[in-house]
């Protein structure tokens, strides 16, 4: 874990922790109003300019409701499971480099920090479902951990590939390795596969069964309220954010690109992927569990074998003897 | 490094003695993640960045989301032996750990004959994911195919048992 | 390091393992029995790490990594045996079991 030369490290958490919230918290507006706009209605545009300030008023209500506990619920447990949706998302923001030299810790394994973070956020999701005690919670988090756990392989296997090319699981090493070319041209199968899998991470639409509110209410946070389900709520934005900038980084070049400066080339693609996760969830209709594990196991698990050993094969042929 | 591995220690200890003595399993699971956390930092600060980070994705992240994922269909509370039920394992393990730490600690000889003529030991490094890699892939390939059939055999047997109409499942597979 | 740090970590993994058996022996619950056989692997599996930091060697974390391939497919076959026999015993996770194992027909069983 190396601190980088002549980069004050508390600010540098700071900056980036706000950042994400900020961006986290603007996205839910763009949600809301490219969902608007993608279904032929205004979406909101009362507070502020454009309904910038939406979010802002929604903090307000959110803090000022009652911050309840339901008395059948394991109240530790229950208090304790929406810091750590929240908490994991934010804590993998640590690895991702926004610019040369502005990373908090560039660690020689940050991209199995990032794979181990998310799958630790299982646990925020599989513990509300246990903690609320109700059949709709635990319905939902039995599914979401089913679901997680086995999108979690073909996450780690699609990225096998990044770092094959690479060489390194470092995710500055990563960015460095695409100078010539982005990832996204040889591993366009990678991404694919990873994609996928980091909507059914981030429990979206089309992979929103865990909270799929005509069949389970809301799923694993149907107890919820006030605070704690802003952590949830928010945790999904910040989790999308992630998702979008760790997209970024492995097959978009990170911070490169001519004319600007890399932090917003960096933000500028980050937001695309953001936009683009939001167009997904308004056109695409949510599959039954069945037909959402047998894809995963049959499909996706296969084609990252496929790109993992392609790309296998590739490096060792052009690499020569060792 | 000395310190970091001493917290780490310290919690590990006490969050593990805090596992077998927990009634619910999931409050059960709970600390024994907060352990395993503790294990991964410990092998941070012993210079193992990639067993460290399979500890934190495989151990925490798949082992025991399953049993969290499997106390969560059986909903199950577990009796917990009370007072004298504990006496006898813990005097059992006391005398083990007293062993143990002879062992490790007190006799460098006892363990490996002629270990006090070894060469000193080389300032440990950090030992990169890469060089765990070659050594897994080229010296020890035939313990990765080996652990390959384990895990096949593994996948294969926890199929069998939950399949629907398992010989091992006599009514027919409800729950 | 000194070998200060890597003898007090080898008495961090005695300590665990110490630990886990004394719950393997005192708990009833067959979770809690396979939740205690994890703790003791993992302490031998950090044992290893700490033999491989000694030497500054890559094949304690390739033990290490065998060790955890060994756990995840105990787990899956484990977790898999206690859903099976909770679906045949009513009481299989507190007590019966040993009668279970050995054919004898317990209470809960048909």
């Amino acid at each position: 874990m190396s601190e980088t030369a002549g980069f004050p490290i508390v600010a540098g958490i700071l900056s980036v922790l706000f950042g994400v919230l900020i961006v986290a918290a603007l996205s839910i507006w763009l949600e809301r109003r490219l969902l608007g706009l993608l279904q032929q209605r205004s979406g909101p545009n009362r507070v502020g300019p454009l309904g910038l300030l939406q979010v802002v008023a929604d903090t307000v209500k959110i803090f000022a409701k009652e911050n309840w506990v339901p008395p059948f619920a394991d109240k530790v447990v229950f208090v304790l499971a929406p810091p750590i949706v929240i908490a994991t998302a934010l804590a993998s923001f640590a690895v991702v480099p926004l610019a040369p030299g502005f990373v908090v810790a560039d660690f020689n394994v940050g991209l199995l920090f990032f794979l181990g973070m998310s799958s630790l956020a299982v646990y925020g999701v599989a513990l509300s479902g246990w903690a609320s005690n109700s059949k709709f919670s635990l319905l939902g988090s039995v599914r979401a951990v089913g679901q997680m756990v086995s999108y979690e392989v073909f996450m780690g296997l699609s990225l096998l590939g990044v770092v094959a090319q690479a060489g390194s699981f470092s995710l500055v090493d990563i960015v460095n390795a695409q100078k010539g070319l982005w990832n996204c041209v040889p591993q366009a199968l990678g991404f694919a596969v990873f994609f996928v899998a980091s909507l059914a991470e981030t429990r979206r639409v089309p992979f929103d069964l865990p909270e799929a509110e005509n069949e389970l209410v809301a799923g694993y946070h149907t107890e919820y309220s006030g605070f704690k389900f802003a952590m949830f709520y928010l945790g999904e934005y910040v989790g999308v954010t992630l998702n979008s900038a760790i997209i970024v980084t492995l097959f978009f070049g990170g911070w490169s690109g001519p004319f600007l400066p890399p932090i917003a080339w960096f933000l500028v693609k980050t937001v695309f992927f953001i936009a683009v996760f939001i167009l997904v969830r308004g056109s695409l209709p949510r599959p039954r569990y069945d037909q959402l594990i047998s894809f995963g196991w049959k499909l996706m698990l296969p084609l990252a074998l496929v790109n993992l050993v392609a790309t296998g094969a590739i490096v060792l042929a052009t690499a020569g003897p060792r | 490094m000395n310190a970091l591995l001493a917290v780490a220690s310290a919690v590990a200890v006490a969050s593990t003695l805090a596992v077998i003595l927990q009634r619910r399993a999931v409050h059960a699971l709970l600390y024994l993640i907060v352990s395993f956390f503790a294990l991964a930092v410990a092998m941070l600060a012993l210079g193992a960045a990639f067993a460290a980070a399979l500890e934190v994705i495989v151990y925490a992240g798949a082992i025991l989301v399953l049993f969290v994922f499997v106390v969560m269909m059986l909903g199950s509370e577990d009796a917990r032996p009370r007072g004298a039920g504990w006496i006898g394992p813990s005097l059992l393990a006391l005398v083990l750990l007293g062993e143990l730490l002879y062992a490790f600690l007190a006799e460098p000889g006892l363990l490996a004959p002629g270990a006090a003529s070894l060469p000193a030991a080389v300032p440990p490094q950090t030992v990169e994911p890469k060089a765990v890699g070659i050594a897994l892939f080229g010296e020890y390939a035939i313990c990765g195919e080996i652990a390959a059939f384990l895990l096949l055999s593994g996948l294969v047997g926890a199929f069998h048992l939950g399949r629907r109409d398992s010989p091992a499942r006599p009514e027919g597979g409800e729950r | 390091m000194s070998g200060q740090g890597l003898e007090a970590a080898l008495a961090l993994a005695a300590a665990l393992f110490a630990i886990g058996l004394a719950g393997i022996v005192a708990r009833r619950s067959l979770v809690f029995m396979l939740l205690c056989a994890e703790i003791m692997l993992n302490a031998a599996g950090f044992a290893f790490i700490i033999a491989g930091a000694r030497w500054s060697q890559p094949a304690g974390q390739v033990m290490f990594i065998f060790l955890l391939v060994t756990a995840a497919a105990e787990v899956a076959v484990g977790l898999a045996l206690i859903l099976t026999l909770t679906g045949t015993l009513t009481d299989t996770l507190t007590g019966t079991l040993t009668g279970a194992l050995s054919g004898r027909p317990s209470k809960g069983d048909r």
